[in-house]
Protein backbone atom coordinates (compact mmCIF):
# COMPACT_ATOMS: atom_id res chain seq x y z
CA UNK A 1 0.00 0.00 0.00
CA UNK A 2 1.30 3.40 -1.03
CA UNK A 3 0.25 6.67 -0.15
CA UNK A 4 1.37 10.11 -1.70
CA UNK A 5 0.12 12.89 0.13
CA UNK A 6 -0.95 16.53 -1.68
CA UNK A 7 0.13 15.31 -4.91
CA UNK A 8 -2.11 17.60 -6.69
CA UNK A 9 -2.95 20.25 -4.72
CA UNK A 10 -5.31 18.65 -2.50
CA UNK A 11 -5.03 14.90 -3.99
CA UNK A 12 -4.33 12.46 -1.92
CA UNK A 13 -3.61 8.53 -3.71
CA UNK A 14 -4.24 5.31 -1.93
CA UNK A 15 -3.46 2.33 -3.65
CA UNK A 16 -3.85 -1.19 -2.63
CA UNK A 17 -2.21 -4.47 -4.39
CA UNK A 18 -2.83 -7.69 -3.49
CA UNK A 19 -3.60 -11.05 -4.50
CA UNK A 20 -7.09 -11.20 -6.43
CA UNK A 21 -8.91 -13.43 -4.21
CA UNK A 22 -11.99 -13.00 -1.35
CA UNK A 23 -9.53 -13.09 1.56
CA UNK A 24 -8.19 -9.54 1.38
CA UNK A 25 -11.28 -8.15 0.60
CA UNK A 26 -12.18 -6.87 4.04
CA UNK A 27 -8.95 -5.17 4.44
CA UNK A 28 -9.73 -3.25 1.40
CA UNK A 29 -13.20 -2.26 2.29
CA UNK A 30 -12.02 -1.07 5.56
CA UNK A 31 -9.71 1.22 4.46
CA UNK A 32 -12.03 2.69 1.92
CA UNK A 33 -14.42 3.34 5.41
CA UNK A 34 -11.30 4.95 6.74
CA UNK A 35 -9.99 7.24 4.14
CA UNK A 36 -14.02 8.44 4.02
CA UNK A 37 -14.26 8.62 7.63
CA UNK A 38 -10.54 11.13 7.20
CA UNK A 39 -12.18 12.98 4.17
CA UNK A 40 -15.37 14.46 6.21
CA UNK A 41 -17.94 11.92 4.46
CA UNK A 42 -21.53 11.67 6.25
CA UNK A 43 -21.94 8.04 7.70
CA UNK A 44 -24.42 6.79 5.12
CA UNK A 45 -21.75 7.80 2.49
CA UNK A 46 -19.22 5.69 4.24
CA UNK A 47 -21.02 2.95 4.86
CA UNK A 48 -22.54 3.34 0.95
CA UNK A 49 -18.86 3.10 0.35
CA UNK A 50 -17.43 0.38 2.35
CA UNK A 51 -19.98 -1.74 -0.08
CA UNK A 52 -19.81 -0.36 -3.01
CA UNK A 53 -15.87 -0.81 -2.68
CA UNK A 54 -16.63 -4.64 -1.68
CA UNK A 55 -19.25 -5.00 -4.47
CA UNK A 56 -16.90 -3.72 -6.67
CA UNK A 57 -13.68 -6.20 -5.61
CA UNK A 58 -15.77 -9.02 -5.42
CA UNK A 59 -17.13 -8.48 -8.45
CA UNK A 60 -13.55 -8.36 -10.00
CA UNK A 61 -11.90 -11.16 -7.69
CA UNK A 62 -14.49 -13.47 -9.78
CA UNK A 63 -13.05 -12.80 -13.17
CA UNK A 64 -9.84 -12.35 -11.86
CA UNK A 65 -7.26 -14.89 -13.63
CA UNK A 66 -5.80 -17.65 -11.09
CA UNK A 67 -2.29 -15.90 -8.94
CA UNK A 68 -3.40 -13.06 -10.92
CA UNK A 69 -3.34 -9.10 -8.73
CA UNK A 70 -6.26 -7.09 -7.98
CA UNK A 71 -5.28 -3.55 -7.99
CA UNK A 72 -7.54 -0.71 -5.61
CA UNK A 73 -6.98 2.89 -6.37
CA UNK A 74 -8.38 5.55 -3.59
CA UNK A 75 -8.07 9.05 -5.36
CA UNK A 76 -9.28 11.16 -2.42
CA UNK A 77 -10.09 14.92 -3.35
CA UNK A 78 -12.36 17.67 -1.60
CA UNK A 79 -15.44 16.37 -1.17
CA UNK A 80 -15.28 13.02 -3.34
CA UNK A 81 -13.30 9.92 -3.76
CA UNK A 82 -12.43 7.98 -6.77
CA UNK A 83 -12.21 4.41 -6.89
CA UNK A 84 -10.84 2.71 -9.82
CA UNK A 85 -9.87 -1.63 -8.72
CA UNK A 86 -8.57 -3.57 -11.43
CA UNK A 87 -7.82 -7.00 -12.35
CA UNK A 88 -6.17 -9.57 -14.90
CA UNK A 89 -8.83 -11.97 -16.30
CA UNK A 90 -8.98 -15.15 -16.74
CA UNK A 91 -8.46 -16.37 -19.95
CA UNK A 92 -11.37 -16.45 -22.14
CA UNK A 93 -13.29 -13.88 -21.04
CA UNK A 94 -14.32 -11.29 -23.21
CA UNK A 95 -14.45 -7.48 -21.96
CA UNK A 96 -18.10 -7.92 -21.09
CA UNK A 97 -17.18 -10.09 -18.27
CA UNK A 98 -18.21 -7.72 -15.58
CA UNK A 99 -22.22 -8.51 -15.76
CA UNK A 100 -24.05 -5.17 -15.34
CA UNK A 101 -27.41 -7.62 -15.27
CA UNK A 102 -26.78 -8.84 -11.81
CA UNK A 103 -28.63 -7.61 -8.44
CA UNK A 104 -25.27 -6.79 -7.20
CA UNK A 105 -23.98 -3.98 -9.95
CA UNK A 106 -27.87 -2.88 -9.24
CA UNK A 107 -26.89 -1.86 -5.58
CA UNK A 108 -23.42 -0.82 -6.73
CA UNK A 109 -25.13 1.27 -8.92
CA UNK A 110 -27.68 2.75 -6.20
CA UNK A 111 -24.50 2.80 -3.87
CA UNK A 112 -22.08 5.10 -6.19
CA UNK A 113 -23.17 8.32 -7.38
CA UNK A 114 -21.18 7.34 -10.96
CA UNK A 115 -20.17 3.89 -11.84
CA UNK A 116 -18.84 2.21 -14.94
CA UNK A 117 -16.80 -0.99 -16.45
CA UNK A 118 -13.00 0.33 -17.30
CA UNK A 119 -11.93 -1.47 -20.36
CA UNK A 120 -7.93 -1.62 -19.76
CA UNK A 121 -5.69 -1.65 -22.84
CA UNK A 122 -3.65 -4.87 -21.94
CA UNK A 123 0.18 -5.61 -22.11
CA UNK A 124 -0.84 -8.42 -24.56
CA UNK A 125 -3.62 -9.85 -25.95
CA UNK A 126 -3.38 -12.98 -23.53
CA UNK A 127 -3.40 -10.97 -20.23
CA UNK A 128 -6.22 -8.44 -20.79
CA UNK A 129 -7.36 -6.14 -17.75
CA UNK A 130 -10.78 -5.43 -16.68
CA UNK A 131 -11.62 -2.44 -14.19
CA UNK A 132 -14.47 -0.32 -12.25
CA UNK A 133 -14.00 3.20 -11.38
CA UNK A 134 -16.88 4.49 -9.41
CA UNK A 135 -17.29 7.93 -7.27
CA UNK A 136 -18.94 8.47 -4.20
CA UNK A 137 -19.24 12.04 -2.86
CA UNK A 138 -19.53 13.38 0.57
CA UNK A 139 -22.27 14.19 1.32
CA UNK A 140 -25.65 11.28 0.68
CA UNK A 141 -28.20 12.67 -1.34
CA UNK A 142 -31.63 13.13 0.49
CA UNK A 143 -33.38 9.97 -1.29
CA UNK B 1 -25.20 -24.60 18.30
CA UNK B 2 -22.10 -22.77 17.45
CA UNK B 3 -20.47 -22.03 13.60
CA UNK B 4 -17.63 -20.04 13.15
CA UNK B 5 -15.36 -19.45 10.98
CA UNK B 6 -11.80 -17.81 11.83
CA UNK B 7 -11.00 -15.59 8.64
CA UNK B 8 -10.91 -11.98 8.14
CA UNK B 9 -14.48 -11.77 7.24
CA UNK B 10 -15.59 -14.06 9.62
CA UNK B 11 -18.83 -14.88 11.19
CA UNK B 12 -20.59 -16.91 13.20
CA UNK B 13 -24.62 -17.96 14.25
CA UNK B 14 -26.22 -19.48 17.35
CA UNK B 15 -29.46 -20.94 17.32
CA UNK B 16 -31.77 -20.29 20.07
CA UNK B 17 -35.45 -21.77 20.69
CA UNK B 18 -37.18 -19.51 23.60
CA UNK B 19 -40.61 -21.48 23.15
CA UNK B 20 -41.82 -24.35 20.94
CA UNK B 21 -41.93 -23.32 16.96
CA UNK B 22 -39.86 -19.71 17.73
CA UNK B 23 -36.99 -19.97 16.73
CA UNK B 24 -34.06 -17.34 17.07
CA UNK B 25 -30.63 -17.25 14.81
CA UNK B 26 -27.97 -14.67 16.25
CA UNK B 27 -25.71 -13.77 13.51
CA UNK B 28 -22.35 -11.74 14.16
CA UNK B 29 -19.66 -10.83 12.27
CA UNK B 30 -19.27 -9.57 8.43
CA UNK B 31 -21.96 -10.99 6.00
CA UNK B 32 -20.16 -10.64 2.48
CA UNK B 33 -19.46 -13.06 -0.72
CA UNK B 34 -17.46 -15.06 1.58
CA UNK B 35 -19.76 -15.82 4.37
CA UNK B 36 -23.00 -14.86 2.95
CA UNK B 37 -23.26 -19.08 2.29
CA UNK B 38 -23.19 -19.85 5.69
CA UNK B 39 -25.65 -17.96 6.45
CA UNK B 40 -27.85 -18.75 3.73
CA UNK B 41 -27.10 -22.43 4.81
CA UNK B 42 -28.11 -21.31 8.95
CA UNK B 43 -31.29 -19.83 7.37
CA UNK B 44 -32.31 -22.61 5.41
CA UNK B 45 -32.03 -25.12 8.23
CA UNK B 46 -34.51 -23.07 10.08
CA UNK B 47 -36.77 -22.83 7.20
CA UNK B 48 -36.90 -26.26 6.71
CA UNK B 49 -37.65 -26.91 10.78
CA UNK B 50 -40.98 -26.85 12.06
CA UNK B 51 -40.51 -23.15 13.11
CA UNK B 52 -43.63 -21.11 12.89
CA UNK B 53 -41.49 -17.75 14.11
CA UNK B 54 -37.86 -16.81 13.06
CA UNK B 55 -36.32 -14.03 14.07
CA UNK B 56 -33.33 -12.93 12.70
CA UNK B 57 -30.74 -10.89 15.18
CA UNK B 58 -28.55 -8.84 13.39
CA UNK B 59 -27.33 -7.00 16.26
CA UNK B 60 -23.74 -8.16 15.98
CA UNK B 61 -23.30 -8.02 12.51
CA UNK B 62 -21.04 -5.26 10.90
CA UNK B 63 -21.46 -5.35 7.78
CA UNK B 64 -23.83 -6.28 4.95
CA UNK B 65 -23.02 -6.70 1.36
CA UNK B 66 -24.93 -7.46 -1.73
CA UNK B 67 -24.47 -11.02 -1.30
CA UNK B 68 -25.99 -11.16 1.97
CA UNK B 69 -28.36 -8.69 1.50
CA UNK B 70 -29.71 -11.71 -1.24
CA UNK B 71 -29.79 -13.93 1.27
CA UNK B 72 -31.84 -12.32 3.53
CA UNK B 73 -34.16 -11.10 0.58
CA UNK B 74 -34.32 -14.91 -0.48
CA UNK B 75 -35.37 -15.82 3.26
CA UNK B 76 -37.98 -13.71 3.17
CA UNK B 77 -39.48 -15.02 -0.34
CA UNK B 78 -38.81 -18.80 1.76
CA UNK B 79 -40.50 -17.62 4.92
CA UNK B 80 -43.43 -15.85 3.20
CA UNK B 81 -44.06 -19.45 1.32
CA UNK B 82 -43.95 -21.54 4.01
CA UNK B 83 -46.36 -19.35 6.28
CA UNK B 84 -42.91 -18.53 8.58
CA UNK B 85 -43.14 -15.42 10.23
CA UNK B 86 -39.92 -13.67 9.76
CA UNK B 87 -38.76 -11.18 11.77
CA UNK B 88 -35.08 -9.02 11.65
CA UNK B 89 -33.66 -7.51 14.79
CA UNK B 90 -30.91 -4.53 14.03
CA UNK B 91 -30.58 -0.72 14.86
CA UNK B 92 -27.22 -0.56 13.25
CA UNK B 93 -26.41 1.53 10.38
CA UNK B 94 -24.39 -1.31 8.65
CA UNK B 95 -27.49 -3.38 8.28
CA UNK B 96 -30.64 -0.79 7.96
CA UNK B 97 -28.62 1.67 5.74
CA UNK B 98 -28.29 -1.23 2.73
CA UNK B 99 -31.79 -2.45 3.01
CA UNK B 100 -32.83 1.38 3.32
CA UNK B 101 -30.52 2.11 -0.23
CA UNK B 102 -31.72 -0.50 -1.76
CA UNK B 103 -35.20 -0.26 -0.76
CA UNK B 104 -35.96 -4.14 0.42
CA UNK B 105 -36.45 -2.93 3.75
CA UNK B 106 -40.45 -3.08 2.84
CA UNK B 107 -40.18 -6.82 2.84
CA UNK B 108 -39.29 -7.26 6.31
CA UNK B 109 -40.68 -7.05 10.03
CA UNK B 110 -37.54 -5.02 11.39
CA UNK B 111 -36.99 -4.40 15.14
CA UNK B 112 -34.32 -2.57 16.93
CA UNK B 113 -34.09 -4.83 19.53
CA UNK B 114 -34.71 -8.75 20.48
CA UNK B 115 -36.79 -7.61 23.33
CA UNK B 116 -39.17 -5.87 21.14
CA UNK B 117 -38.93 -8.46 18.65
CA UNK B 118 -40.37 -11.03 21.09
CA UNK B 119 -43.00 -8.93 22.24
CA UNK B 120 -44.34 -8.12 19.22
CA UNK B 121 -44.77 -11.98 18.40
CA UNK B 122 -46.53 -12.86 22.35
CA UNK B 123 -48.57 -10.09 21.25
CA UNK B 124 -49.57 -11.49 18.28
CA UNK B 125 -49.63 -15.46 19.27
CA UNK B 126 -47.02 -16.93 16.45
CA UNK B 127 -48.45 -14.97 13.49
CA UNK B 128 -47.01 -12.16 11.41
CA UNK B 129 -46.04 -9.13 13.71
CA UNK B 130 -46.16 -5.44 12.91
CA UNK B 131 -44.35 -2.52 15.09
Amino acid sequence: MSASPDRASHESIVEIRTEAGPAMIPTIRAVAADLAGRADFDLDAISDLRMAVDETCATLVSIAAPESTLTCRFTVVPDMIEVEAAVTMASGQGTDAVATDTFGWRVLQTLADNVGVLELPGTDSAATQVGIRLVKRAVTDQR
Amino acid sequence: MTESAPRSGHLSTHVSTPSPGRVIVHVSGEVDTLTAPELDAALDRQLDGPATSLVLDLTGVGFLASSGLAVLIKAAHVAEERGVALSLVTANRAVVRPLEVTKTAGMFTIHDSLVTAEAALDRDGTGSSEH
